[in-house]
């Protein structure tokens, strides 16, 4: 199953992510820029910020409470479809899913 | 040339707080990570722990707050529950508990935010640095890495500068609480349990309680309800709010862990300057600043270990830890570990990437004031590098006097100005 993340430079990089991973763990062993995921998944540090094509967003699961607080913690500023990536996890039906990754 | 090097036999006894008088115990931990990475340690003030002393096994547990509480207390002593609940802060709750204190305050330390303060951090590094530099010779614990934390606390939380002073000296009292030098009550020698309601056992605490309480009705007086102290005392999502014993200690560890530590990863990178001697011009020349505040927090680990409790039975390298058992991070080892980091010893400006555990990576008790560390590290040293020629030893230093806090306490240090 196929992830892409739309990186600040405008340029994409795509990755094979098994289902279960969660988004942050896949960005992270991938190397992708401004996606650190510091607190392990722990939903305490907002370093996985990322911005879900609205396309997806209904797929990727609900916004919780702890979630939608911390994103007002994000490096740069949240948008109406932004996540933070260690909350959602890979499944079949995220398969193609782009991400855009927010900073400069 | 390497920055120090330690001098312990390897075999120094964790538990006493002696054994930390000339630095960290290296050569014991690099035994422990080597032959026995879940070491059993004895302590005879109090139930033995687990010592974990790899970095890759502590970032695997540290994320499992579910296996490995800190609702039991976060320092290798023992307390009752009584004291736990009189003591206790946001660092000794689990998710999701936890996390109904950090959203209240997350913002206010997000790097977004702090990133606003730039300019009166280097505006303060500045104004200390001028009074600094002018002595030529002094001790920079005292003249700088103190000062520039401690007139942050001043502006992030809204007291006047003539009272910092005294703060900063209640907080050491509580986080060195083991150190002759910062309290009259050292805690493992101490002969009174007085205090033992009181954050870090400390009459302190007890006076810092009695300062926040005059703080805030001064601030309802004025009007002044904006800052992060007030953040706090706001309602979270489920309407809960937090007791006033809780907002009362959130308050001590503010001005305690919020300071020497900041304080401490200074003072350690100015001991690095004065070391290896190389570093200075890379500073001058630039183009490390993304990654030297990492490695100078890397370098100092303030924050030498946290505790956890296990809550069931598991096994790790062929031994089994029992529910009820008490787990120790040692950060101080993990940021050493020769099997993550290159030359450990050696203070590398560039080091990318760099998995140290300083700000407790990997969990969810994981910094909160992170960015603002980074922060004032960095600007601090750009400052001081561009303003000096040379820095040099005037004398030995000397560390704090505890297997929790991890400082240089004394630096004498001679400058040339640039």
């Amino acid at each position: 199953m196929q992830v892409t993340w739309i990186l600040p430079d405008g340029t994409t990089r795509s990755a094979e992510v098994q289902p279960g991973r969660t988004l942050m763990e896949a960005a992270v062993a991938n190397g992708i820029p401004n996606v650190h995921g510091e607190c392990g998944g722990s939903l305490s540090c907002a370093t996985c910020h990322v911005v879900v094509d609205p396309e997806w967003i209904d797929r990727t699961g609900p916004l919780g409470d702890f979630e939608d607080a911390m994103l007002d913690a994000t490096e740069t500023a949240r948008a109406p479809t932004s996540r933070l990536s260690c909350q959602i996890e890979m499944s079949a039906d995220l398969d193609g899913l782009r991400l855009v990754v927010p900073g400069g | 040339m390497t920055v120090w090097t330690p001098t312990d036999d390897g075999h120094a006894d964790l538990t006493s707080h002696d054994a930390f008088v000339d630095g960290v115990p290296h050569n014991t931990f690099a035994r422990l990570r080597r032959d026995d990475p879940l070491h059993y340690t004895e302590y005879s003030a109090g139930r033995s722990f687990w010592s974990v002393t790899r970095q890759a096994d502590i970032l695997r547990l540290n994320r499992q707050a579910d296996l490995l509480s800190s609702a039991q207390g976060i320092r290798i002593e023992d307390q009752t529950e009584e004291e736990y609940l009189a003591r206790r802060t946001f660092q000794e709750t689990d998710p999701p508990e936890h996390m109904m204190t950090r959203i209240k305050v997350a913002r206010a330390f997000s790097k977004g935010v702090v990133a606003g303060f730039e300019p009166q951090i280097r505006d303060l590094c500045n104004q200390i640095l001028d009074r600094a530099l002018d002595c030529g010779s002094f001790d920079a614990t005292r003249e700088i890495a103190r000062e520039l934390p401690m007139r942050m606390l001043g502006i992030i939380i809204g007291v006047p500068a003539s009272d910092l002073p005294w703060l900063v000296d209640k907080g050491d009292a509580l986080m060195a609480n083991t150190d002759p030098d910062f309290t009259d009550h050292v805690l493992d020698r101490m002969t009174t349990d007085a205090y033992r309601l009181m954050p870090f056992n400390s009459p302190a605490g007890a006076e810092l309680y009695d300062y926040a309480s005059a703080l805030m009705a001064r601030k309802a007086a004025a009007g002044d309800t904006d800052g992060v102290l007030h953040m706090l005392l706001r309602p979270g999502p489920d309407g809960s709010v937090i007791s006033d014993t809780e907002f009362r200690n959130f308050f001590c560890l503010l001005v305690a862990a919020g300071n020497d530590t900041t304080r401490y990863s200074i003072a350690a990178g100015i001991q690095a300057l004065c070391h290896q001697p190389e570093l200075l011009g890379q500073m001058k020349a630039g183009g490390i600043w993304e990654t030297a505040p990492d490695e100078i927090i890397r370098w100092a680990t303030p924050a030498l270990h946290f505790r956890r409790t296990a809550t069931r039975d598991f096994q790790m390298h062929g031994k089994t830890v029992r529910a009820g058992d008490k787990v120790v991070y040692w950060f101080a080892s993990a940021n050493r570990d020769e099997t993550v980091f290159d030359d450990p010893f050696r203070v590398d400006l560039a080091r990318q990437p760099n998995a140290h555990l300083s700000f407790g990576q990997g969990g969810p008790h994981i910094c909160l004031g992170m960015w603002l560390a980074r922060l004032e590290v960095r600007i601090l040293f750009q400052e001081l590098a561009r303003r000096i020629a040379a820095i040099e030893p005037a004398g030995p230093h000397r560390f704090v006097r505890s297997n929790f806090m991890g400082g240089i306490k004394t630096l004498p240090v001679t400058v040339k100005a640039a």
